[in-house]
């Protein structure tokens, strides 16, 4: 009996020290939260993506350059993660010390291990089942937001929710407002100062959108910022005489901002006024839509701001992301607008530096000084007149989708397309909890995709990838000379940085539409993207449409991870 | 007494049969009852513009974020009962919303027969 004892308790004793490596390997990244100091100097260091831009400045760059020019040819698949639904993956993954954190679509989020794909923990938030019927552009997530020992979502019926990033269970949940008045989130927060912020989606429905700071601790609001002002506040008057139009107005804010923690400053940027299309009754600039804020970080005041399309007619939401860069002794943010310039304006005052176009743009006919743009009347829908070829379309010579800045080469890589659409505007109804876009007819005309890399100082392309459809996912640029970027065919591939030159290309399977990350675990590079096609997509189909060989495309739901192909 | 206990049994089985066929034809048991009527199909229209149905499927049912619900592609086999059940109730795990709380029975109807008339009409011109 001693013996089997003894025998049974060294056994018992084995399995355990067996084990051990394994629990430990499984909860090395837990061992460290993600501290401020992380956050501040995530371009830095290479081997960790740890919030959605890799850095405050939302470079998307990274320095790793195991995976090169010369080497990207050997870039296999290493692991496949399922999320277990369909529809727009829009995430970016983060990965903090071994551990990847992973949003998908119908308010999922997982950890993962990173180096090998096995899943830790996941979190389903519990969504109404009418929780779509109020979102315009399918119920996907572009990412989370980590902080000290919390994995930060939000959701689309509008909470925010703080997850314990060991076990992701909900440490808080909190409600911003109501989802069936088409408040919602797909946004990824930002966290900075010990704050989650995040910005609201709804502007194709009658709403009062705003960009929210919360405690990261508690939860607890700090500050709400709403874009359009209240009566009797600065830019009120910009609304035409309608009071209902400063309730109803939309200007969405659902991109991750930059934050420059030099000057303090939060850039964040807002979308289109409502209703869409249609401007009669709204007369004015319709402050905020389609501006750049610069915030106190702090409280949330607005330092300054620059509008890029004044009274909108053609939803050219102004929300996309800012790069920061430090170019020729001027701080400057580089935005890609949906109006289809790319912009440089002075991030120390608002000050307009240049106007490129990215695409065909004929709405505009150039710039004033201040960086106005001088309206083609011939490009104005009205109730009366339909206006043809406007270019570009609504989602612009840059969608939302991320571009990637390399600080080494000073150069910008603008995810694009080239398609116009033929609009007239009506005047519909305005019930909140319906969408009211103002549109009489509208046809998307077929054109093409294309990737196109700027100098940054100048505005001036290095060079132009033409596609059959436009790119849809974000870009990723490396240490290694690399451009990745996917397709809404699912192709992922990598470019070389200097010219444009297709070097790899990987068929996921289903269309990309989210961005590429990429890591460094025990002296492998790693690289991941999310496929899953969705989104937004009438563009591709409506009147005829900008790319009509995606109708039909099939969906999916997962991330695959790349490395070198060991010999 | 034993022809009355067979007779019983035949009717028994003959009964137990129809009831089976009934439950079997429970998915087309629902039917249009605006089937054909164009003026249904104008309301209908009117009806998906006026929910918001657009958003999702465009303004000519012809696809956006949801699928074209014009052409003769389904996930499941289109009877009106699934149609009909699909705006009612929603579809779980998709995007779909019920709609079923703030339309009647009837205005659900005629959303289906402006789809079908948009059907039909995509034939014609093919044609």
């Amino acid at each position: 009996m001693k013996v089997r004892i003894a025998r049974d308790l060294f056994r018992g004793a084995s399995g355990v020290l067996l084990a051990l490596p394994f629990a430990l390997a499984a909860h090395q990244g837990f061992a460290q939260g993600v501290t401020d100091d992380m956050l501040l100097n995530a371009h830095k260091e290479s081997d960790n993506w740890r919030m959605v831009g890799r850095d405050y400045m939302s470079t998307r760059f990274s320095p790793l350059n195991q995976v090169s020019t010369k080497t990207v040819k050997r870039l296999v698949p290493k692991w496949t993660f399922s999320f277990g639904v369909l529809d727009a993956q829009n995430t970016t993954p983060l990965i903090h010390n071994g551990v990847m954190y992973v949003t998908a679509s119908h308010g999922r989020t997982f950890a993962v291990n990173a180096r090998t794909g096995s899943m830790i923990w996941q979190y389903n938030h519990p969504l109404p089942e009418d929780a779509g019927k109020n979102m315009c552009c399918d119920i996907g997530n572009r990412g989370a937001a980590l902080y000290g020992d919390k994995v930060f979502v939000s959701t689309p019926d509008a909470h925010v929710v703080a997850l314990d990033m060991k076990t992701g269970k909900p440490v808080w949940d909190v409600t911003l407002s109501d989802y069936k008045n088409a408040y919602s989130m797909t946004v990824a927060p930002l966290v900075a100062k010990g704050k989650v912020i995040v910005g609201l989606s709804g502007a194709e429905y009658p709403t009062r959108l705003f960009i929210e700071a919360l405690d990261a601790n508690t939860g607890q609001q700090v500050w709400r910022r709403y874009t359009i002002p209240a009566p009797g506040e600065p830019g009120s008057e910009t609304w035409g005489s309608d009071p209902d139009n400063l309730k109803f107005g939309g200007a969405s804010a659902w991109i991750t901002g930059s934050y420059d923690p030099a000057l303090n400053t939060l850039y964040w940027a807002t979308g289109n006024p409502n209703p869409d299309w249609d401007g009669v009754g709204r007369e004015g600039d319709n402050l905020y839509s389609n501006s750049t804020l610069a915030l106190d970080p702090d409280t949330g005041a607005i330092k300054f701001h620059f509008q890029y399309t004044p009274h909108d007619v053609w939803d050219f939401d102004g929300v996309n992301e800012h790069i920061l860069a430090d170019l020729g002794g001027q701080k400057v943010w580089l935005h890609g607008d949906r109006n289809g310039f790319l912009y440089s304006i002075d991030r120390t005052n608002g000050k307009f530096v240049y106007g490129k176009a990215i695409s065909k743009v004929n709405w505009a006919t150039g710039f004033t000084p201040e960086g106005r743009p001088i309206v083609n009347p011939e490009k104005v829908p009205s109730y009366t007149y339909e206006a043809k070829d406007i270019c570009p379309a609504s989602e612009g010579g840059k969608w939302w989708n991320p571009m990637s800045y390399s600080p080494a080469k000073q150069m910008v890589f603008v995810p694009s397309r080239e398609i116009c659409t033929d609009i007239k505007s009506a005047k519909g109804d305005r019930v909140e909890g319906k969408p009211h876009w103002g549109i009489g007819s509208i046809k998307w005309n077929k054109g093409h995709g294309q990737l196109v890399a700027f100098d940054a100082k100048s505005g001036n392309k290095k060079w132009t990838v033409d596609a059959p459809s436009p790119f849809m996912s974000g870009v990723l640029t490396t240490g290694g000379g690399l451009v990745f970027a996917g397709t809404p065919e699912g192709e992922f591939k990598a470019y070389d940085q200097d010219t444009g030159k297709e070097l790899w290309s990987y068929q996921t399977g289903s269309g990309i539409v989210g961005s590429p990350v990429t890591y460094f675990i025990d002296g492998k590079q790693y690289v991941a993207v999310p496929s899953g096609f969705g989104g937004w997509t009438g563009w591709a189909t409506i009147g005829g449409g900008g790319a009509p060989q995606l109708k039909d495309s099939r969906k999916g739901g997962y991330v695959t991870v790349f490395g070198l192909f060991d010999e | 007494m034993r022809s009355y206990f067979t007779l019983f049994r035949h009717a028994s089985a003959l009964a137990l049969t129809f009831l089976l066929l009934g439950l079997a034809r429970g998915e087309d048991e629902l039917k249009n009852p605006f089937a054909g009527d164009p003026a249904a199909a104008i309301e209908g229209k009117r009806l998906f513009l006026k929910m918001g149905c657009y958003a999702c499927h465009g303004h000519e049912a012809e696809g956006a974020v949801g699928p074209d619900l014009t052409d003769d592609e389904w996930i499941y086999k289109p009877t009106d009962s699934m149609i009909f059940n699909t705006i009612a109730k929603g579809r779980r795990g998709t995007v779909m919303a019920p709609f079923g709380d703030q339309l009647t029975p009837d205005e659900i109807w005629r959303i289906v027969e402006f789809l079908r008339d948009k059907n039909r009409q995509r034939h014609l011109k093919q044609q």
